[in-house]
């Protein structure tokens, strides 16, 4: 018995056909699309330097931690600056999938997911100087409470073992935050996808298929991992802070340490955000996803977190000055005038005094400034850590053991080395994910298109922040 | 037994006309969603989702390990260090807080595995590459004496089209 079909009915095969694709499927994933000549030279550029810096730090293997420009009283040097560098630049991704997410910024669509991925990079980055740092990298694992002949347990009051501890965390749940998140633009690739792309995201995607069970326990996974990953954001570079706050050097031994480190790491993250991104809109056409009302809204962040980070440089001098400490007073003295005064000053003006021009819109809009202003918050933020670690070493208590640290060319080496490391994980990273969350922009793209006769198209956002 | 695919361009369209069938007492449905949507959410099943369970335990698990790692292990082999009790639980505190983030999270993850049942290799047999473009789908698996009035159902809810699948 043959159903007794209405007369506008089609009878069609299974799968339904239709209009298979969207424009932003397609603009977003026409950045996989082949590999210019430029890519291929960029990419073999950093293969390049990382593998000069490996060799660099095998020559340290082999000689010995002297190769590094260690001096008597600093033995904390570039290795752990650039440490604390990375670490900080992998807040802003998940500032903007974990705490803007929970405040429902719409606006975070656009860049979260290259953020995301930035931060489980510079993790990755920032893990390879414990190594180095060491020295003896055979000997890393020590750090780990396992069971051992010895019988011996870790130091659990140490806060480099609660560094240990929160930066594996950070590692694991960043990843996790990101791949969660991919899995729906996975397919979406996949359903597009020929050849070996399509056997790759076949797998990764996990049949993916968009139904509601599967979307319901996403966006209440997404939710959760965001709700733990709000404190933990926090937490991370408080307790990278306390690798310094809880010693007693002159210039480390403060309580602002962990708000003012947290507000520096997101300030510095959301720089790296436009020094990356800024290119890769240019370079891919995504111009029509990351227009100038995303950047703007990074512009106020930038913004307001330089002056979080300008008011801690303030507080630093005022409690120095009114502590009445002699070696607090002369630290901070040395600092400012002392041998490694350009140090501190290019950390000063290119955190404090020259995102305040971030106040005039013109500015906040303008592409090429922010490109510029971001390289710069870059340069200043890798400083700050570079003058509160060197010169809180070398300007310790007694003047008769302070010292002069100067760079060598193996850290230098190293320090350019993982600047490549993180670009060539980046590079290849947006030739194979979609590198802007498809199905978010979507989202919204349909949003509006549900109210697009509306007066306040965002008046009906209150179904929007309740999930089931 | 024959099966109707709406293609829908609304995801409130989708949820409306799903709660109207559930009404009528139609069980076999399945939604195919582009984007994420709250309405779709509760349209099949109006329970929140099983995840806050997993994560609970995570969490939970994680803050009883990292207690008991640290104050076991410093009870195990005894040191002093600073001055301080053996078992300090300000510090240990810090170890805890972070394993409630990292079992939680793991535990998230495989919770959304378990819940969603992935990873899935079977294909549903009516999905297609244009519900990850941006169509919406809701496929009704119905009696065909019942083709006519859900065919009328979904075009009334704004369908822009129906498609019938025969067996």
């Amino acid at each position: 018995m043959t159903p007794p079909a209405a007369p506008s009915m089609t009878a069609v095969v299974s799968p339904p056909m239709g209009p298979a694709d969207s424009d932003i499927n397609q603009g977003i994933l026409s950045v996989l699309k082949g590999a210019s000549l430029g890519y291929w030279g960029l990419l073999l550029l950093a293969v390049t330097t990382v593998t000069w810096a490996a060799l660099c730090v095998l020559y340290q293997v082999y000689w010995g931690l002297g190769v590094a420009g260690y001096s008597h009283p600093v033995f904390w040097g570039v290795y752990i600056v650039t440490f604390v560098f990375w670490i900080g630049i992998a807040h802003a991704g998940t500032l903007i999938s974990a705490i803007l997410y929970l405040f429902r910024s719409k606006w975070r669509a656009a860049i979260n997911r290259s953020a995301e991925a930035m931060t489980v990079f510079a993790v990755l980055t920032a893990a390879q100087f414990l190594g180095v740092h060491v020295g003896r990298v055979w000997k890393s694992y020590f750090i780990l409470p396992y069971p051992n002949s010895r019988g011996l347990w870790v130091n659990f009051k140490s806060p480099l073992l609660w560094d240990t501890f929160a930066i594996s965390t950070y590692a694991t749940i960043s990843a996790v935050f990101l791949v969660i998140g991919l899995i729906p633009d996975l397919a979406i690739a996949r359903d597009r996808a020929t050849g070996w792309r399509k056997v790759l995201y076949t797998v990764l995607a996990l049949g993916w298929q968009g139904t509601s069970r599967q979307w319901k326990s996403h966006n209440r996974t997404v939710l959760h991992l965001s709700g733990l990953a709000t404190p933990l954001v926090l937490s991370v570079h408080s307790v990278v802070s306390w690798d310094f706050a809880m010693s007693i050097v002159p210039g480390w031994h403060a309580t602002i340490f962990a708000p003012y480190f947290v507000a520096g790491a997101i300030f510095s993250g959301f720089a790296m955000v436009l020094t990356v991104m800024i290119p890769v809109r240019r370079i891919y056409g995504l111009e029509k996803f990351i227009t100038p009302y995303h950047f703007e809204n990074m512009a106020r962040f930038i913004l307001l977190t330089s002056m979080i980070v300008g008011y801690a440089y303030v507080v630093e001098y005022f409690i120095a000055w009114y502590s009445a400490v002699e070696f607090e007073q002369t630290s901070f003295f040395q600092r400012a005038f002392g041998s490694y005064w350009v140090s501190t000053w290019i950390m000063i003006s290119c955190n404090a005094i020259f995102p305040q021009l971030l106040w005039f819109r013109r500015l906040r809009t303008s592409i090429p400034f922010l490109f510029v202003l971001s390289v710069l918050i870059n340069i200043g933020m890798w400083f700050e850590r570079y003058v509160i670690i060197i010169t809180g070493l070398s300007r310790e208590y007694d003047p008769a053991v302070w010292g002069q640290y100067t760079p060598s060319i193996v850290e230098l080496s190293i320090l350019v080395g993982s600047l490549a490391f993180f670009s060539m994980f980046f590079l290849i990273f947006l030739k194979l994910f979609p590198v802007i969350a498809i199905a978010e922009v979507k989202e919204y793209a349909i949003h509006e298109k549900e109210h697009a006769g509306d007066e306040t198209p965002w008046e009906h956002a209150h179904t929007y922040g309740e999930i089931h | 037994m024959p099966t109707l695919v709406g293609i829908f361009e609304q995801p409130r369209s989708v949820a409306d006309v799903a709660q109207k069938l559930q009404g009528r007492g139609y069980t076999d449905l399945e939604i195919f969603s582009p984007v994420p949507s709250n309405e779709l959410d509760r349209a099949l099943d109006a329970t929140p989702s099983r995840v806050r369970i997993w994560t609970l335990v995570g969490g939970l698990a994680g803050v009883v390990t990292g207690y008991a790692l640290t104050i076991w292990m410093s009870l195990d082999w005894q040191i002093i260090v600073g001055g301080k009790p053996f078992a300090s639980v300000a510090p240990y505190t810090i170890i805890a807080f972070e394993l409630t983030i990292l079992f939680g999270g793991l535990l998230t993850a495989l919770g959304f595995l378990a819940v969603a049942r992935l990873p899935n290799p079977r294909a549903h047999p009516h999905y297609g590459a244009r519900f990850s473009a941006e169509d919406f789908g809701l496929v009704v698996g119905c009696k065909e004496r019942d083709v006519a009035e859900i065919d009328a159902l979904l075009r009334e809810h704004a369908a822009k089209e129906v498609n019938l699948v025969e067996p």
